[in-house]
């Protein structure tokens, strides 16, 4: 039986309960402000012009561990590759999910469930599954040979590291985007029916580019996580830090940069913190600055998308 | 809509970059007929590839489960097997590893629950109009900033705080088998209570706001004050939402890896209770995510350590489609009760 007036009407309960959401709020908000705050302040100092530019280089001085060119190059390698790779698939995923399929289907429950674990499957897992799969001597063509004479493939390059990524951030994306289909009025399809268009013509014409803001939330997203993923590329990449080809900024070069192994800005800043074998505090607060502001410019791009879908739905 | 002089009907629609030409094919074309088949199959792709998921995972497992069998998660003493398995001995036992995977999730799982739910109630229910917005902006932010950042921030202040402040002059009288340093379970649990902790603020949150205004009104009607509507009806109200929550933040906090292995010490150890209460958080562990970020590296190459790397990424693997089976239907309960109808999750 609920006791209406138990603690009275404005009873202490009432008031120390209230207090501490408060102080709950502003110790997370102050964790938050304090995180980015450090970072910066600790990351600028290590940010300037040579190790923008320099490569990394392996030394056990702590101002000698060499610059990010190749992790930034190696971040932006592999969060467009593997948003390049998952998006069409979960376009198609949504659009489906969102337009064709229905929900008392036995096969969209499976999908469903399966979207649904594969979101919950930690890093680390895909990880070991590229490791599993892509080290079979099928693949040999993504990352080259392992040992020598060895019939398994090496298993771990930008190829390798942009597909797994891909199967691990697709469910995040499916979801954004299926949610942005959906958001599109009603009345905007059963216009484009009415006036005669098919059902993929509505979707295609009408639908898509309703949700294109909403579908750029799910991008930004994606490459969000890509960008922020440490164990899958720590896994996948292989722990080096410099690029596996020399000159690999040439165009020829290209194709065996992406076969050959490398390193992220994540990657980069585990190796180089006291806690990785590089033990250079500053280069990896250096990295750690740099990945707080694509996180930051991110979730920016994020808010004003989302901004935008609200303004178009009116 | 506007006719042009050759006949075409054309439309300009909201947010379409251009107008449409009605008239260019109104018939069921061949991309009508073809488009479904190709979308369908990515969808039914992208829900299936957690299948081939565990099948590629356990397969490589399959070796240390034969020969182990249940003495795999029974049976302790990992960090010396894994030296002994450069000479080819294949021994593995992981309940070390389980039972630091194990305290630092439900440690960081209490952190996140007792700070989140206050700030779940703030932004749902408390918080001053114009600081809704840039609280939840900044709960994104803690949602959004990478693994290895959390990990170097505990590393270069959570783990030097404990040192000096917490640990005792004279731990090494205490505890004998380890050196107890800043890197130790409290300070997993502070670094994983924070990365989790907005996951689990979203899924409140959103559960507290999907209760229909009817029963607030309900409550506030009958004379109870707006915190024992929260607390009496609102919570009760939205248990199995936050249920759903709880679950998912603590998948997250189980496969968390990378930042757990720069704080928690890198070794198998069991936080001895009869040690007191305070010495047991300031043990050193690893977790099963976080040994196969450490010896992922060249150990995949001797075939046994392999398999018994990838028999942690089994068992993550099994924790994890539990875990979000039990938040599915936590999810479909506070639905049901929601009176909403559709198999979807939140």
């Amino acid at each position: 039986m609920l006791s209406i007036h138990g603690g009275g009407r404005h009873g202490l309960g009432s008031k120390v309960g209230t207090v501490l959401c408060w102080i709950a709020s502003i110790i997370v908000a102050a964790v938050c402000i304090s995180i980015i705050g450090y970072l910066l302040w600790k990351g600028g100092h290590s940010i300037n012009w040579r190790f923008l530019t320099s490569d990394p280089a392996a030394s056990l001085m702590e101002d000698a561990a060499g610059g990010v060119r190749t992790p930034m190059a190696g971040t932006a390698i592999l969060t467009l590759l593997s948003i390049a790779l998952a998006l069409p698939v979960a376009i198609g995923a949504a659009v489906y999910l969102a337009e064709y399929m229905n929900e008392r289907w036995w096969i969209t429950r499976i999908v469903r469930i399966g979207l649904e674990t594969l979101a919950s499957v930690p890093s680390v897992v895909f990880g070991m599954f590229g490791l599993s799969v892509f080290t079979l001597g099928t693949f040999k063509f993504l990352s080259g040979s392992g040992a020598e004479g060895s019939q398994a493939a090496f298993g771990r390059s930008f190829l390798v590291a942009s597909i797994v990524m891909a199967v691990h951030i697709l469910p995040f994306v499916i979801k954004v985007a299926e949610e942005a289909i959906r958001n599109v009025p009603a009345s905007l399809r059963q216009g484009a029916l009415a006036l005669g268009m098919t059902k993929w013509r509505t979707i295609s014409k009408v639908v898509l580019p309703a949700a294109r803001s909403g579908i750029a939330t799910a991008v930004v997203l994606g490459m969000g996580l890509a960008a922020g993923d440490t164990a899958i590329v720590w896994l996948t990449l292989g722990g080096s830090m410099t690029m596996g080809v020399d000159k690999w900024w040439q165009v020829g070069n290209w194709i065996a940069t992406l076969r050959g192994a490398g390193s992220t800005l994540t990657t980069f800043a585990y190796f180089n913190s006291p806690a990785g074998d590089g033990n250079s505090a500053g280069a990896a607060f250096g990295a750690a600055f740099l990945l707080v502001c694509i996180v930051l410019v991110f979730n920016l791009a994020a808010v004003v998308l989302f901004r935008r879908r609200n303004l178009n739905g009116r | 809509m506007t006719v042009r002089a050759d006949g075409a009907i054309l439309v300009a629609q909201p947010g379409a970059p251009s107008t449409i030409d009605l008239t260019e094919r109104v018939s069921s074309t061949a991309s009508d007929r073809f488009m479904p088949y190709l979308l369908g199959a990515a969808a039914i792709f992208s829900g299936l590839l957690v299948m081939f998921l565990i099948y590629f995972v356990v397969q490589r497992a399959w070796p240390v489960f034969h020969s182990e069998g249940l003495r795999f998660v029974t049976s302790g003493g990992w960090d010396t097997q894994l030296e002994d398995s450069w000479g080819g001995a294949s021994f593995f036992g992981v309940r070390e590893l389980i039972a630091g995977s194990v305290l630092s999730t439900l440690g960081a799982l209490l952190l996140s629950v007792v700070l989140g739910l206050g700030c779940a109630i703030f932004i749902s229910e408390l918080a001053p109009r114009w600081l809704k917005r840039p609280f939840e902006t900044v709960v994104q932010l803690l949602a959004g900033i990478p693994s290895v950042v959390f990990g170097l921030v505990g590393l270069m202040v959570v783990v030097p705080f404990i040192e000096s402040h917490l640990v005792p002059m004279n731990s090494g009288n205490v505890v004998t088998e380890i050196p107890i340093a800043g890197s130790c379970l409290l300070a997993a649990i502070i670094v994983v209570g924070f990365m989790i902790l907005p996951f689990f603020v979203t899924v409140a949150s959103d559960s507290l706001r999907a209760i229909p205004r009817s029963y607030i009104d309900g409550g506030l009607a009958l004379g109870m004050t707006r915190w024992r509507t929260i607390t009496r009806i609102q919570l009760p109200a939205a248990a199995p939402g936050l249920v759903a929550g709880i679950v998912l933040a603590a998948a997250r906090g189980v496969g968390e890896a990378i930042a757990i292995s720069m704080v928690a010490g890198a070794i198998a150890f069991i936080p001895n209770l009869a040690h007191g209460p305070l010495y047991a958080l300031l043990e050193p562990i690893r977790t099963m995510a976080a040994a196969i970020v450490e010896n992922g590296g060249e150990a995949m190459d001797v075939p046994a350590m392999a398999a018994a790397l990838f028999g942690l990424a089994s068992l993550l693997l099994l924790l994890s489609v539990v875990l979000s089976l039990v938040a599915r239907w936590s999810f479909g309960v506070f639905n049901r009760r929601m009176g909403v109808v559709s198999d979807r999750a939140l």
